[in-house]
Protein backbone atom coordinates (compact mmCIF):
# COMPACT_ATOMS: atom_id res chain seq x y z
CA UNK A 1 0.00 0.00 0.00
CA UNK A 2 2.90 2.49 1.09
CA UNK A 3 4.66 1.92 -2.58
CA UNK A 4 0.78 2.09 -4.36
CA UNK A 5 0.89 5.84 -2.51
CA UNK A 6 4.73 6.16 -3.55
CA UNK A 7 3.98 5.73 -7.31
CA UNK A 8 1.05 7.63 -7.16
CA UNK A 9 2.82 10.52 -5.81
CA UNK A 10 5.51 10.20 -8.47
CA UNK A 11 2.45 10.47 -10.59
CA UNK A 12 1.18 13.26 -9.14
CA UNK A 13 4.39 15.10 -8.57
CA UNK A 14 5.47 15.20 -11.76
CA UNK A 15 1.99 15.41 -13.65
CA UNK A 16 2.88 16.94 -16.99
CA UNK A 17 3.02 13.85 -19.46
CA UNK A 18 0.44 12.11 -17.95
CA UNK A 19 -1.42 14.66 -17.89
CA UNK A 20 -1.52 15.60 -21.59
CA UNK A 21 -2.44 11.79 -22.20
CA UNK A 22 -5.77 11.96 -19.77
CA UNK A 23 -6.77 15.09 -21.61
CA UNK A 24 -5.79 13.86 -24.92
CA UNK A 25 -8.66 10.53 -24.10
CA UNK A 26 -10.89 12.61 -23.02
CA UNK A 27 -11.16 15.00 -25.79
CA UNK A 28 -11.51 12.24 -28.30
CA UNK A 29 -14.02 10.21 -25.97
CA UNK A 30 -15.98 13.69 -25.87
CA UNK A 31 -15.66 14.69 -29.60
CA UNK A 32 -16.05 11.00 -30.78
CA UNK A 33 -19.08 10.86 -28.58
CA UNK A 34 -20.93 14.03 -29.95
CA UNK A 35 -20.45 13.01 -33.68
CA UNK A 36 -21.87 9.43 -32.53
CA UNK A 37 -24.76 10.36 -30.66
CA UNK A 38 -25.71 13.40 -33.57
CA UNK A 39 -25.62 10.63 -36.32
CA UNK A 40 -27.52 8.44 -34.19
CA UNK A 41 -30.77 8.73 -36.21
CA UNK A 42 -29.03 7.95 -39.13
CA UNK A 43 -28.20 4.43 -38.35
CA UNK A 44 -30.36 2.21 -39.55
CA UNK A 45 -31.47 0.47 -36.29
CA UNK A 46 -31.32 3.91 -34.66
CA UNK A 47 -31.22 4.63 -31.06
CA UNK A 48 -30.84 1.30 -29.78
CA UNK A 49 -27.35 0.63 -31.97
CA UNK A 50 -26.49 4.30 -30.96
CA UNK A 51 -25.78 4.28 -27.71
CA UNK A 52 -23.91 0.71 -27.86
CA UNK A 53 -21.76 3.14 -30.55
CA UNK A 54 -21.55 5.78 -28.27
CA UNK A 55 -19.69 3.73 -25.34
CA UNK A 56 -17.71 1.83 -27.77
CA UNK A 57 -15.98 5.18 -28.38
CA UNK A 58 -14.25 3.80 -25.01
CA UNK A 59 -12.35 1.65 -26.85
CA UNK A 60 -9.76 3.28 -28.02
CA UNK A 61 -8.47 4.21 -24.20
CA UNK A 62 -6.12 1.24 -24.25
CA UNK A 63 -4.40 2.96 -26.47
CA UNK A 64 -3.56 5.57 -23.80
CA UNK A 65 -3.40 3.47 -20.92
CA UNK A 66 -0.97 1.32 -22.81
CA UNK A 67 1.04 4.59 -23.18
CA UNK A 68 0.24 5.76 -19.47
CA UNK A 69 1.51 1.95 -18.02
CA UNK A 70 4.68 2.30 -20.26
CA UNK A 71 5.66 5.46 -18.87
CA UNK A 72 4.92 4.90 -15.45
CA UNK A 73 7.57 2.33 -15.53
CA UNK A 74 9.91 4.09 -18.09
CA UNK A 75 10.76 7.78 -16.91
CA UNK A 76 11.96 6.11 -14.20
CA UNK A 77 14.68 4.64 -16.18
CA UNK A 78 14.48 7.86 -18.56
CA UNK A 79 15.43 10.13 -15.89
CA UNK A 80 17.51 7.91 -13.79
CA UNK A 81 15.70 7.86 -10.50
CA UNK A 82 14.67 4.20 -10.41
CA UNK A 83 18.02 4.26 -8.36
CA UNK A 84 16.65 6.27 -5.52
CA UNK A 85 13.29 4.28 -6.50
CA UNK A 86 15.81 0.52 -5.99
CA UNK A 87 17.58 1.95 -2.95
CA UNK A 88 14.67 2.95 -0.89
CA UNK A 89 12.91 -0.41 -2.14
CA UNK A 90 15.67 -3.25 -2.79
CA UNK A 91 12.90 -5.67 -3.51
CA UNK A 92 12.11 -4.85 -7.06
CA UNK A 93 9.24 -6.86 -7.44
CA UNK A 94 7.12 -4.70 -4.88
CA UNK A 95 8.45 -1.58 -7.06
CA UNK A 96 6.81 -3.41 -9.90
CA UNK A 97 4.40 -4.88 -8.56
CA UNK A 98 3.34 -1.61 -7.19
CA UNK A 99 3.70 0.09 -10.72
CA UNK A 100 2.04 -2.81 -12.65
CA UNK A 101 -1.34 -2.25 -9.76
CA UNK A 102 -0.97 1.47 -10.44
CA UNK A 103 -1.24 1.09 -14.01
CA UNK A 104 -4.20 -0.93 -13.43
CA UNK A 105 -6.21 1.32 -11.31
CA UNK A 106 -5.32 4.29 -13.12
CA UNK A 107 -6.17 2.18 -16.67
CA UNK A 108 -9.42 1.52 -15.35
CA UNK A 109 -10.30 5.34 -13.71
CA UNK A 110 -9.43 6.75 -16.80
CA UNK A 111 -11.39 4.50 -18.92
CA UNK A 112 -14.10 5.28 -16.26
CA UNK A 113 -13.49 9.34 -16.58
CA UNK A 114 -14.17 8.43 -20.63
CA UNK A 115 -17.06 6.47 -20.33
CA UNK A 116 -18.82 9.33 -18.05
CA UNK A 117 -17.63 11.62 -20.21
CA UNK A 118 -18.93 10.26 -23.03
CA UNK A 119 -22.41 9.38 -21.57
CA UNK A 120 -22.74 13.15 -20.71
CA UNK A 121 -21.64 14.56 -24.04
CA UNK A 122 -24.29 12.27 -25.83
CA UNK A 123 -27.24 13.10 -23.59
CA UNK A 124 -27.75 15.98 -25.66
CA UNK A 125 -28.84 14.44 -28.31
CA UNK A 126 -30.01 10.79 -27.11
CA UNK A 127 -32.16 9.65 -24.16
CA UNK A 128 -29.67 7.43 -22.37
CA UNK A 129 -31.23 4.64 -21.62
CA UNK A 130 -29.11 1.90 -20.19
CA UNK A 131 -29.95 -1.76 -20.71
CA UNK A 132 -27.88 -4.61 -19.37
CA UNK A 133 -25.87 -5.33 -22.77
CA UNK A 134 -24.97 -1.81 -22.50
CA UNK A 135 -23.16 -2.03 -18.93
CA UNK A 136 -21.67 -5.29 -19.93
CA UNK A 137 -19.76 -3.77 -22.99
CA UNK A 138 -18.46 -0.52 -20.60
CA UNK A 139 -17.30 -3.09 -18.21
CA UNK A 140 -15.40 -5.18 -21.12
CA UNK A 141 -14.21 -1.84 -22.07
CA UNK A 142 -13.20 -0.68 -18.88
CA UNK A 143 -11.69 -3.67 -18.21
CA UNK A 144 -9.46 -3.98 -21.32
CA UNK A 145 -8.08 -0.49 -20.66
CA UNK A 146 -6.99 -1.59 -17.15
CA UNK A 147 -5.28 -4.70 -18.79
CA UNK A 148 -3.89 -3.05 -21.33
CA UNK A 149 -2.64 -0.70 -18.49
CA UNK A 150 -0.41 -3.28 -16.56
CA UNK A 151 0.78 -4.47 -20.40
CA UNK A 152 2.59 -1.32 -21.09
CA UNK A 153 3.46 -1.07 -17.37
CA UNK A 154 5.04 -5.01 -17.99
CA UNK A 155 6.55 -3.69 -21.64
CA UNK A 156 8.25 -0.66 -20.20
CA UNK A 157 10.22 -2.78 -17.30
CA UNK A 158 11.05 -5.24 -20.12
CA UNK A 159 12.48 -2.78 -22.33
CA UNK A 160 13.14 0.15 -20.05
CA UNK A 161 13.54 2.39 -22.74
CA UNK A 162 10.65 4.95 -23.45
CA UNK A 163 10.81 5.23 -27.11
CA UNK A 164 11.79 1.79 -27.36
CA UNK A 165 8.56 0.78 -25.42
CA UNK A 166 5.92 2.77 -27.35
CA UNK A 167 7.44 2.73 -30.75
CA UNK A 168 7.35 -1.10 -30.59
CA UNK A 169 4.29 -1.34 -29.06
CA UNK A 170 2.72 0.69 -31.95
CA UNK A 171 4.25 -0.89 -34.79
CA UNK A 172 3.26 -4.42 -33.49
CA UNK A 173 -0.47 -2.68 -33.61
CA UNK A 174 -0.37 -0.79 -35.68
CA UNK A 175 1.16 -2.16 -38.65
CA UNK A 176 3.10 -5.38 -37.60
CA UNK A 177 -0.35 -7.54 -36.70
CA UNK A 178 -2.69 -6.29 -39.06
CA UNK A 179 -0.05 -7.12 -41.72
CA UNK A 180 0.57 -10.57 -40.14
CA UNK A 181 -2.76 -11.08 -39.26
CA UNK A 182 -3.55 -11.03 -43.57
CA UNK A 183 -0.64 -12.99 -44.61
CA UNK A 184 -1.10 -15.66 -41.88
CA UNK A 185 -5.05 -15.07 -42.97
CA UNK A 186 -4.59 -15.75 -46.40
CA UNK A 187 -2.94 -18.85 -46.51
CA UNK A 188 -4.61 -20.98 -43.68
CA UNK A 189 -8.15 -21.09 -42.50
CA UNK A 190 -7.23 -21.82 -39.09
CA UNK A 191 -7.79 -18.97 -36.91
CA UNK A 192 -4.34 -18.19 -34.99
CA UNK A 193 -4.36 -14.79 -35.76
CA UNK A 194 -7.72 -14.25 -33.56
CA UNK A 195 -5.36 -15.03 -30.65
CA UNK A 196 -2.95 -12.16 -31.32
CA UNK A 197 -2.92 -9.69 -28.68
CA UNK A 198 -4.51 -6.77 -30.67
CA UNK A 199 -7.20 -9.11 -32.39
CA UNK A 200 -8.47 -10.30 -28.38
CA UNK A 201 -8.57 -6.71 -27.57
CA UNK A 202 -11.10 -5.97 -30.52
CA UNK A 203 -13.35 -9.34 -29.57
CA UNK A 204 -13.48 -8.13 -26.23
CA UNK A 205 -14.10 -4.77 -27.16
CA UNK A 206 -17.09 -6.18 -29.72
CA UNK A 207 -20.23 -4.27 -29.74
CA UNK A 208 -21.94 -6.95 -30.37
CA UNK A 209 -23.30 -8.13 -26.93
CA UNK A 210 -24.85 -4.89 -26.98
CA UNK A 211 -26.68 -4.71 -29.77
CA UNK A 212 -27.96 -8.06 -30.48
CA UNK A 213 -31.29 -7.42 -28.36
CA UNK A 214 -32.61 -4.82 -31.00
CA UNK A 215 -36.50 -4.93 -31.84
CA UNK A 216 -35.21 -4.62 -35.31
CA UNK A 217 -33.34 -8.17 -35.53
CA UNK A 218 -29.94 -9.39 -34.81
CA UNK A 219 -27.12 -7.44 -35.65
CA UNK A 220 -24.43 -9.84 -36.86
CA UNK A 221 -20.81 -8.48 -36.45
CA UNK A 222 -17.57 -9.99 -37.42
CA UNK A 223 -17.13 -13.76 -37.01
CA UNK A 224 -15.00 -14.41 -33.69
CA UNK A 225 -13.47 -17.81 -33.28
CA UNK A 226 -14.34 -17.54 -29.57
CA UNK A 227 -16.46 -15.85 -27.00
CA UNK A 228 -15.62 -12.71 -24.79
CA UNK A 229 -14.97 -14.94 -21.71
CA UNK A 230 -11.60 -16.70 -23.62
CA UNK A 231 -11.55 -12.79 -25.07
CA UNK A 232 -11.20 -11.60 -21.63
CA UNK A 233 -8.90 -14.75 -20.92
CA UNK A 234 -6.41 -14.26 -23.45
CA UNK A 235 -6.43 -10.02 -22.69
CA UNK A 236 -5.22 -11.01 -18.85
CA UNK A 237 -3.06 -13.87 -20.31
CA UNK A 238 -0.91 -11.00 -22.11
CA UNK A 239 -1.24 -8.53 -19.51
CA UNK A 240 0.07 -11.05 -17.15
CA UNK A 241 2.57 -12.27 -19.36
CA UNK A 242 4.19 -8.94 -20.09
CA UNK A 243 4.21 -8.34 -16.67
CA UNK A 244 6.30 -11.40 -15.75
CA UNK A 245 8.85 -11.13 -18.58
CA UNK A 246 8.82 -7.17 -17.36
CA UNK A 247 9.93 -8.34 -13.44
CA UNK A 248 12.57 -10.76 -14.39
CA UNK A 249 13.70 -8.06 -16.76
CA UNK A 250 13.58 -5.70 -13.58
CA UNK A 251 15.22 -8.37 -11.66
CA UNK A 252 17.87 -9.81 -13.68
CA UNK A 253 19.19 -6.42 -14.87
CA UNK A 254 21.64 -3.89 -13.55
CA UNK A 255 20.77 -0.43 -12.55
CA UNK A 256 22.45 1.48 -14.89
CA UNK B 1 29.74 -2.28 9.18
CA UNK B 2 30.39 -2.80 4.69
CA UNK B 3 32.26 -6.23 4.39
CA UNK B 4 33.46 -6.91 -0.02
CA UNK B 5 34.31 -10.46 -0.24
CA UNK B 6 36.01 -11.64 -2.82
CA UNK B 7 33.40 -8.87 -5.63
CA UNK B 8 33.79 -9.70 -8.94
CA UNK B 9 31.90 -7.39 -11.80
CA UNK B 10 32.28 -8.36 -15.53
CA UNK B 11 30.64 -6.42 -18.67
CA UNK B 12 30.95 -8.63 -21.54
CA UNK B 13 35.36 -8.57 -21.65
CA UNK B 14 35.63 -5.89 -19.38
CA UNK B 15 36.55 -6.76 -16.02
CA UNK B 16 35.04 -3.49 -14.35
CA UNK B 17 35.89 -4.93 -10.30
CA UNK B 18 38.51 -7.82 -10.08
CA UNK B 19 38.53 -10.03 -6.97
CA UNK B 20 37.62 -7.25 -4.19
CA UNK B 21 38.00 -7.76 -0.72
CA UNK B 22 38.15 -5.28 2.03
CA UNK B 23 36.08 -3.81 5.09
CA UNK B 24 34.58 -0.89 6.45
CA UNK B 25 35.03 -0.35 10.44
CA UNK B 26 32.20 1.12 11.89
CA UNK B 27 32.35 5.04 13.53
CA UNK B 28 34.94 5.43 10.98
CA UNK B 29 35.06 7.92 7.70
CA UNK B 30 36.73 5.88 4.87
CA UNK B 31 37.63 7.13 1.85
CA UNK B 32 37.74 5.26 -0.84
CA UNK B 33 40.02 5.81 -3.53
CA UNK B 34 41.11 5.56 -7.25
CA UNK B 35 41.78 7.08 -10.39
CA UNK B 36 38.41 7.29 -12.48
CA UNK B 37 37.51 3.82 -14.31
CA UNK B 38 38.91 2.13 -11.36
CA UNK B 39 35.66 0.49 -10.77
CA UNK B 40 34.80 2.61 -7.45
CA UNK B 41 30.72 3.24 -9.09
CA UNK B 42 30.26 -0.62 -9.68
CA UNK B 43 31.67 -1.45 -6.16
CA UNK B 44 29.44 0.95 -4.56
CA UNK B 45 26.59 0.18 -6.91
CA UNK B 46 27.42 -3.82 -5.92
CA UNK B 47 27.19 -2.98 -2.32
CA UNK B 48 23.92 -0.98 -2.87
CA UNK B 49 22.26 -3.82 -4.12
CA UNK B 50 21.95 -2.28 -7.59
CA UNK B 51 24.60 -4.49 -9.63
CA UNK B 52 24.30 -8.24 -9.67
CA UNK B 53 28.14 -9.47 -8.96
CA UNK B 54 29.47 -11.59 -11.14
CA UNK B 55 31.01 -13.29 -7.89
CA UNK B 56 31.56 -12.83 -4.78
CA UNK B 57 29.51 -11.23 -2.17
CA UNK B 58 29.11 -7.63 -0.28
CA UNK B 59 27.28 -7.23 2.99
CA UNK B 60 25.90 -3.68 4.82
CA UNK B 61 25.24 -4.18 7.94
CA UNK B 62 25.14 -8.10 8.37
CA UNK B 63 23.16 -8.65 5.43
CA UNK B 64 22.80 -8.46 1.77
CA UNK B 65 21.07 -4.97 0.89
CA UNK B 66 18.56 -6.58 -0.66
CA UNK B 67 17.47 -8.38 2.69
CA UNK B 68 17.48 -4.92 4.78
CA UNK B 69 14.46 -4.03 6.61
CA UNK B 70 13.51 -0.11 5.66
CA UNK B 71 17.32 0.41 4.20
CA UNK B 72 17.13 4.15 4.06
CA UNK B 73 16.93 4.28 8.02
CA UNK B 74 20.29 2.08 8.25
CA UNK B 75 22.09 3.28 5.05
CA UNK B 76 22.03 6.30 3.09
CA UNK B 77 23.87 6.86 -0.26
CA UNK B 78 24.73 9.50 -2.49
CA UNK B 79 25.88 8.00 -5.96
CA UNK B 80 27.69 9.61 -8.78
CA UNK B 81 24.42 9.11 -11.42
CA UNK B 82 21.82 10.44 -8.81
CA UNK B 83 19.88 11.67 -11.01
CA UNK B 84 16.01 13.42 -10.34
CA UNK B 85 12.81 13.94 -12.45
CA UNK B 86 13.40 17.58 -13.69
CA UNK B 87 9.77 18.49 -13.18
CA UNK B 88 9.49 17.45 -9.96
CA UNK B 89 10.58 20.19 -7.39
CA UNK B 90 13.69 18.65 -4.99
CA UNK B 91 10.82 19.04 -1.52
CA UNK B 92 8.60 16.90 -3.76
CA UNK B 93 12.07 14.78 -4.37
CA UNK B 94 12.28 13.85 -1.03
CA UNK B 95 8.78 13.12 -0.27
CA UNK B 96 8.60 10.59 -2.60
CA UNK B 97 11.49 9.16 -1.07
CA UNK B 98 9.92 9.58 2.26
CA UNK B 99 6.86 8.12 1.25
CA UNK B 100 8.24 4.77 0.01
CA UNK B 101 10.77 4.60 2.49
CA UNK B 102 7.78 4.91 4.94
CA UNK B 103 9.96 8.06 6.91
CA UNK B 104 7.31 10.99 8.33
CA UNK B 105 7.24 13.66 6.02
CA UNK B 106 8.19 16.03 8.26
CA UNK B 107 11.69 14.73 7.98
CA UNK B 108 11.38 16.09 4.39
CA UNK B 109 11.86 19.73 5.94
CA UNK B 110 14.20 19.16 8.54
CA UNK B 111 16.69 17.26 5.85
CA UNK B 112 16.59 20.36 3.65
CA UNK B 113 17.36 22.51 6.31
CA UNK B 114 20.62 20.63 7.19
CA UNK B 115 21.29 21.21 3.46
CA UNK B 116 20.57 24.70 3.03
CA UNK B 117 18.16 24.21 0.60
CA UNK B 118 14.81 25.61 2.19
CA UNK B 119 14.69 28.22 -0.72
CA UNK B 120 15.46 26.02 -3.50
CA UNK B 121 13.43 23.34 -2.49
CA UNK B 122 10.31 24.78 -3.80
CA UNK B 123 11.75 25.33 -7.58
CA UNK B 124 11.77 22.36 -10.05
CA UNK B 125 14.76 20.75 -10.05
CA UNK B 126 15.50 21.45 -13.47
CA UNK B 127 16.97 25.21 -13.11
CA UNK B 128 18.87 23.21 -9.85
CA UNK B 129 22.99 23.85 -10.43
CA UNK B 130 25.48 21.04 -9.93
CA UNK B 131 26.07 21.51 -6.24
CA UNK B 132 22.21 22.41 -5.55
CA UNK B 133 21.97 18.78 -7.05
CA UNK B 134 24.47 17.66 -4.95
CA UNK B 135 22.67 18.95 -1.81
CA UNK B 136 19.72 17.34 -2.69
CA UNK B 137 21.34 13.92 -2.95
CA UNK B 138 22.86 14.52 0.59
CA UNK B 139 19.41 15.44 1.95
CA UNK B 140 17.64 12.54 0.04
CA UNK B 141 20.73 10.36 1.93
CA UNK B 142 20.10 11.81 5.34
CA UNK B 143 16.27 11.30 5.29
CA UNK B 144 16.14 8.28 7.53
CA UNK B 145 19.01 9.01 9.98
CA UNK B 146 20.70 6.08 8.99
CA UNK B 147 23.66 5.39 10.49
CA UNK B 148 25.88 4.52 7.38
CA UNK B 149 26.41 6.50 4.34
CA UNK B 150 27.88 5.93 1.35
CA UNK B 151 28.80 8.57 -0.70
CA UNK B 152 30.32 8.35 -4.40
CA UNK B 153 32.14 11.43 -5.28
CA UNK B 154 29.89 13.62 -3.15
CA UNK B 155 32.22 16.71 -3.88
CA UNK B 156 32.14 16.72 -7.51
CA UNK B 157 30.36 20.09 -8.38
CA UNK B 158 30.80 21.70 -5.40
CA UNK B 159 32.22 25.29 -5.30
CA UNK B 160 35.13 26.13 -2.64
CA UNK B 161 32.39 27.11 -0.03
CA UNK B 162 30.62 24.06 -1.01
CA UNK B 163 33.59 21.53 -0.30
CA UNK B 164 33.94 23.25 3.14
CA UNK B 165 30.53 22.87 3.72
CA UNK B 166 30.48 19.20 2.94
CA UNK B 167 33.43 18.27 5.32
CA UNK B 168 31.91 20.24 8.32
CA UNK B 169 28.69 18.24 7.62
CA UNK B 170 30.39 14.75 7.29
CA UNK B 171 32.62 15.99 10.86
CA UNK B 172 29.57 16.70 12.39
CA UNK B 173 28.13 13.04 11.50
CA UNK B 174 31.33 11.57 12.13
CA UNK B 175 31.25 13.13 15.96
CA UNK B 176 27.52 11.50 15.73
CA UNK B 177 29.51 8.09 16.00
CA UNK B 178 27.83 7.76 12.12
CA UNK B 179 29.97 5.35 9.60
CA UNK B 180 30.56 6.96 6.57
CA UNK B 181 32.51 5.44 3.65
CA UNK B 182 33.34 8.09 0.73
CA UNK B 183 34.59 7.82 -2.59
CA UNK B 184 36.93 10.21 -4.92
CA UNK B 185 39.40 10.25 -7.18
CA UNK B 186 41.18 13.26 -5.64
CA UNK B 187 43.20 12.22 -2.20
CA UNK B 188 43.13 15.83 -1.37
CA UNK B 189 39.48 16.06 -0.96
CA UNK B 190 39.40 12.99 1.42
CA UNK B 191 42.53 12.80 3.08
CA UNK B 192 41.82 15.69 5.32
CA UNK B 193 38.75 13.70 7.02
CA UNK B 194 38.77 10.24 6.11
CA UNK B 195 40.31 8.08 9.21
CA UNK B 196 41.11 5.45 6.72
CA UNK B 197 41.63 4.80 2.81
CA UNK B 198 40.73 1.83 0.61
CA UNK B 199 42.30 2.63 -2.56
CA UNK B 200 41.68 0.49 -5.91
CA UNK B 201 43.26 0.53 -9.38
CA UNK B 202 41.91 -1.28 -12.37
CA UNK B 203 38.80 -3.09 -10.63
CA UNK B 204 41.97 -4.55 -8.38
CA UNK B 205 42.59 -3.71 -4.19
CA UNK B 206 45.90 -2.19 -3.54
CA UNK B 207 46.45 -0.59 -0.26
CA UNK B 208 43.95 -0.03 2.64
CA UNK B 209 45.54 1.77 5.71
CA UNK B 210 45.36 4.53 7.84
CA UNK B 211 45.20 8.07 6.04
CA UNK B 212 48.42 9.10 8.46
CA UNK B 213 50.41 6.49 6.80
CA UNK B 214 49.34 7.12 3.24
CA UNK B 215 50.23 10.76 3.28
CA UNK B 216 53.68 9.70 4.37
CA UNK B 217 53.93 6.83 1.78
CA UNK B 218 52.70 9.57 -0.42
CA UNK B 219 54.83 12.36 0.71
CA UNK B 220 57.34 13.01 -2.16
CA UNK B 221 60.80 15.46 -1.90
CA UNK B 222 61.49 17.98 0.45
CA UNK B 223 61.21 22.02 -1.31
CA UNK B 224 63.81 24.18 0.97
CA UNK B 225 64.25 27.81 -0.36
CA UNK B 226 67.70 29.62 0.94
CA UNK B 227 69.62 32.45 0.02
CA UNK B 228 72.65 30.59 1.24
CA UNK B 229 72.02 27.88 -0.93
CA UNK B 230 75.15 26.31 -2.29
CA UNK B 231 76.65 25.83 1.60
CA UNK B 232 73.16 24.10 1.95
CA UNK B 233 73.85 21.88 -0.62
CA UNK B 234 76.80 20.82 0.00
CA UNK B 235 75.42 19.99 3.62
CA UNK B 236 72.45 17.94 2.87
CA UNK B 237 74.49 16.03 0.09
CA UNK B 238 77.16 15.52 3.07
CA UNK B 239 73.93 13.47 5.18
CA UNK B 240 73.43 11.23 1.99
CA UNK B 241 70.44 13.00 0.27
CA UNK B 242 69.68 13.68 -3.22
CA UNK B 243 69.73 16.71 -4.01
CA UNK B 244 68.65 18.84 -7.02
CA UNK B 245 67.73 22.79 -7.88
CA UNK B 246 64.31 23.00 -8.68
CA UNK B 247 64.17 26.55 -9.85
CA UNK B 248 66.38 29.87 -9.27
CA UNK B 249 67.27 29.78 -5.39
CA UNK B 250 65.16 26.28 -4.52
CA UNK B 251 66.37 23.01 -3.92
CA UNK B 252 64.26 20.18 -4.49
CA UNK B 253 65.64 17.49 -1.72
CA UNK B 254 64.86 13.91 -2.47
CA UNK B 255 65.07 11.06 0.49
CA UNK B 256 64.47 13.42 3.10
CA UNK B 257 61.89 14.50 5.28
CA UNK B 258 61.07 18.63 6.61
CA UNK B 259 61.99 17.75 10.02
CA UNK B 260 65.66 16.37 9.01
CA UNK B 261 66.54 19.22 6.31
CA UNK B 262 65.01 21.81 9.29
CA UNK B 263 67.11 20.56 11.59
CA UNK B 264 70.21 20.20 9.83
CA UNK B 265 70.04 23.39 8.39
CA UNK B 266 69.35 25.13 12.54
CA UNK B 267 72.38 23.24 13.44
CA UNK B 268 74.75 24.80 10.91
CA UNK B 269 73.21 28.34 11.37
CA UNK B 270 71.48 28.42 7.56
CA UNK B 271 68.80 30.57 7.34
CA UNK B 272 65.76 28.91 5.16
CA UNK B 273 63.30 30.84 4.14
CA UNK B 274 61.08 28.29 2.40
CA UNK B 275 60.82 24.69 3.86
CA UNK B 276 57.80 22.22 2.87
CA UNK B 277 56.88 18.52 1.97
CA UNK B 278 55.97 18.80 -1.67
CA UNK B 279 53.03 16.22 -1.68
CA UNK B 280 53.00 13.56 -4.25
CA UNK B 281 49.48 12.97 -5.94
CA UNK B 282 47.41 10.48 -5.56
CA UNK B 283 48.99 9.07 -8.95
CA UNK B 284 52.09 9.55 -7.80
CA UNK B 285 51.13 7.39 -4.86
CA UNK B 286 49.30 5.01 -7.23
CA UNK B 287 52.72 4.08 -9.26
CA UNK B 288 54.62 3.64 -5.97
CA UNK B 289 52.18 1.28 -4.77
CA UNK B 290 51.42 -0.01 -7.86
CA UNK B 291 55.23 -0.74 -8.46
CA UNK B 292 55.79 -3.69 -6.62
CA UNK B 293 52.89 -5.46 -8.56
CA UNK B 294 53.81 -4.78 -11.86
CA UNK B 295 57.20 -5.88 -11.33
CA UNK B 296 56.50 -9.15 -9.48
Amino acid sequence: MRLLYAELLKVRTAPRTSLGLVLGLLLLAGFGSATTAYDADSTPFGREVALGDVISVVSIAPVFTLILGILVVTWEYRHGTITQTFLATPRRERVIGAKDALSFVYGGVLAVAALVLTLIVASFWISLDLERGHWELAGRLVFAAAAWGVLGAGLGALLQSQVGAIVTSFVWFLVAEPLLSATIDSLTDARITDYFPGNALERLQDTAGAVEVGPEGVVTGPDYAFGLWPAALLVVGYAALFAVLGLVSALKRDVP
Amino acid sequence: MIEVDHLTKRYGKTVAVDDLSFNVTPGRITGFLGPNGAGKTTTLKAILGLVHPTSGTTRVLGNAYRDLDDPLRRVGAVLETSRYHPGRSGRNHLRVVAAQAGIQQGRVEEVLELVAMKQPGRRRVRGYSMGMRQRLGLATALLGDPELLVLDEPANGLDPAGIRWLRDLLRSLARRERTILISSHVLAEVEQIADEVVIIHRGRFVAQSTTRELAQRAAGAVRVRSPDLNRLRELLTANGMRVAEAEDGVLSVGEATAERVGELAAANGIVLHELMTERATLEEAFLELTAGETTE
